[in-house]
């Protein structure tokens, strides 16, 4: 129960992360390493406010404003400047790297002692006796419900279709007399957004920052989004965000399962054999559909 | 209804695991004699380093010193997060999933994860492998375990005593690494003592040691490492660029040495580990509880030599000093 609790709230907290990375890799086309470094920019500056005394929930909209003007740095990179897509991320990224260091002013920074939006005089007085240890699964999933769907009523704005249209035919933004790199400069700065509220929730449920929380989130957010477009793929009861909150769900879930019965040197192998096996599975489900239709 | 429904089976499944908790427990006590308890421990690590796995094998040999032997009472489980964070997360809670009665994390990230995990649970944490306990806020609650403050002082002194005209001495350290930027900070206080000046040089990843290293070795007369676990992992590269301007590298523990390092007064982390075994071995046994027991630092400095480096490189040792040290390599 334990470790199924845990697998869905990093689930969900990084389900918020996934989004971003789908916004960016699926909608721009646009593979933003960005990321590595707006994950724990989020934690760093989480950790700096709280241990500060800051109430936790302002925490959540500074860090989305913080990660925007990441991302919109990363879009500025690419569209003013020119640079390369992937360049430019990794610029941000490793510029990023100081920024968390100095908001932190060290490499790890605990805040056990601390209130966050999991651990307050609030939330205890809510999930009272057995409900107690729930309370994190509840709260990180009402978060991501509500990120999701703000991204949900986004996306079908118009500045949120102008986003939509980039990635699959810019000509048309073009012949609509608007420019596409300021749409494009807008998709990053809300995929960083989220990406670095994902890293606010992630440090307040660990309680803790550390510069290495950031190493490989780009790559955990492609798996989630992959996994969850893939499977979920031919499926229209869900939209798209839903699967890709499913897909950051069941990475996590490989990982914990991989955890909990594989020798450790080979947990890496195993990993990568139950995301190939989930690939597999979700491509035998669109050629039955295409043979039944 | 389905509300209903749901509480009900949530309480039914909270209540069955609470019984068999309890259950264990009873029969234990009810047996008495110590050597029919039997204990499970889960360490997790964090990253496949010889000096973490020399830290986990004295662990496992201190629990054995003090009768709590592994195959017969006791049963360990071994989890390494390769590094990654969120990994280490899931590891210490499926160690809590699994009841054991006690969590070891070897390495700081380890040891924190694990001590969110536990702390809503009354499963003890003890740690080791972590430089500064009191940083990273592991001095207070069901916690304890051993530090691995590096012994400067000894290093320097050591130093001198084989390069008595050394001047400068060069680090090379990841920003990025806690245990790393608190020793360099006492490399320069105590520097002025032995008349030493301290050249650092930061970097980020592991790919930059080279570029760090062959512009390090030409402006010191030695490099120092440190326990850094980015530098550690490609020492290699620094140790071949310094050998190549015949300049010696100096470790901090008995593998770097082993490794072509030139001398060390460095930490046993057999040692250490063993010390922290004993420490678990005292809550295991119901003795002390974690948080009773303050973290241990090690005190003692071993001094290790490698005298094939020190012929490859021209340099003698003082051929009394030699027998000084714990352990030396000829290779």
């Amino acid at each position: 129960m334990i470790l199924l609790r845990s697998v869905l709230e990093q689930g969900m907290i990084y389900a918020i992360m996934a989004l971003g990375v789908y916004i960016t890799y699926k909608i721009l086309d646009f593979p933003d390493l960005t990321v590595d470094g707006s994950f724990p920019l989020g934690a760093a500056l989480t950790a700096l406010m709280i241990r500060g005394g800051v109430n936790p929930l302002l925490t959540m909209p500074a860090c989305f404003l913080v990660g925007g003007v990441a991302g919109m740095l990363t879009g500025l990179i690419h569209v003013k400047l020119k640079v390369r897509d992937l360049l430019s991320g990794i610029i941000m990224m490793t510029a990023l790297y100081t920024v968390n260091l100095q908001i932190a002013g060290r490499a790890n920074l605990p805040f056990y002692d601390n209130n966050t939006v999991f651990d307050n005089a609030f939330v205890s007085s809510i999930f009272t006796g057995v409900l107690y240890p729930y309370r994190t699964l509840v709260i990180s999933f009402l978060l991501m419900l509500v990120v999701k769907c703000l991204l949900d009523g986004y996306l079908s704005t118009k500045s949120g279709f102008l986003l939509r249209a980039v990635g699959d035919n810019d000509s048309i933004v073009t012949s609509l007399g608007l420019d596409k790199g300021t749409v494009k400069i807008i998709g990053l700065s809300i995929a960083n957004a989220l990406v670095a509220l994902s890293g606010c929730i992630f440090a307040q449920q660990q309680h803790f920052f550390d510069i290495s929380m950031g190493t490989g989130t780009v790559v955990i957010g492609l798996a989630s989004v992959i996994i969850g477009t893939g499977l979920f793929a031919k499926v229209t009861l869900f939209r798209i965000t839903t699967s890709v909150v499913i897909g950051a769900v069941l990475y996590k879930a490989c990982v914990a399962i991989a955890i909990s019965y594989v020798e450790p040197v080979n947990l890496k192998l195993i990993t990568a054999a139950l995301f190939l096996l989930i690939l597999v599975l979700g491509m035998e489900r669109k050629k039955k559909v295409k043979q039944s239709a | 209804m389905k509300k209903k429904f749901i509480s009900l089976t949530t309480c039914l499944i909270l209540a069955t695991t609470l019984l068999i908790g309890c259950g264990d427990k009873t029969t234990s006590t009810n047996e008495g004699g110590e050597k029919n308890t039997q204990y499970t421990i889960g360490i997790s690590q964090f990253a496949e380093h010889s000096s973490l796995d020399n830290c986990r094998e004295g662990f496992i040999a201190g629990l054995a010193d003090a009768g709590i032997v592994e195959g017969e009472n006791l049963k360990t489980m071994y989890d390494n997060s390769q590094a990654s964070m969120d990994q280490a997360s899931l590891i210490a809670n499926n160690f809590v999933q699994k009841k054991v009665d006690l969590i070891c994390g070897i390495a700081t990230p380890s040891a924190m994860t694990a001590y969110n995990a536990c702390r809503e649970t009354d499963i003890p944490v003890v740690y080791t492998a972590v430089s500064d306990p009191e940083a990273a806020g592991l001095t207070k609650g069901n916690v304890t375990g051993s530090s691995d403050v590096l012994p400067v002082k000894e290093q320097l002194a050591m130093i001198h005593k084989i390069l008595p005209n050394a001047k400068k001495i060069g680090i090379i350290y990841t920003s990025s690494e806690e245990n790393s930027l608190s020793t360099i900070k006492k490399y320069k206080e105590l520097a002025g003592e032995y008349g030493f000046e301290i050249v650092e040089k930061g970097i980020t990843t592991a790919s930059e040691v080279g570029i760090a290293a062959s512009d390090l070795v030409s402006k010191v007369d030695c490099i120092s490492n440190l326990t850094d676990n980015t530098v550690v992992s490609a020492l290699q590269t620094v140790i071949s660029a310094a050998n190549e301007q015949k300049i010696p590298v100096f470790g901090s523990e008995i593998e770097q040495v082993k490794d072509g390092c030139l001398a060390a007064m460095g930490i046993d982390y057999f040692a250490l580990g063993k010390e922290t075994g004993a420490l678990a071995a005292k809550i295991l046994k119901g003795e002390k509880t974690a948080a009773e027991l303050p973290f241990i630092t090690s005190e003692a400095a071993e001094f290790y030599v490698n005298t094939g480096v020190a012929e490859k490189l021209g340099i003698t040792l003082d051929p009394s000093y030699l027998p000084q040290a714990k352990e030396s390599f000829g290779n």
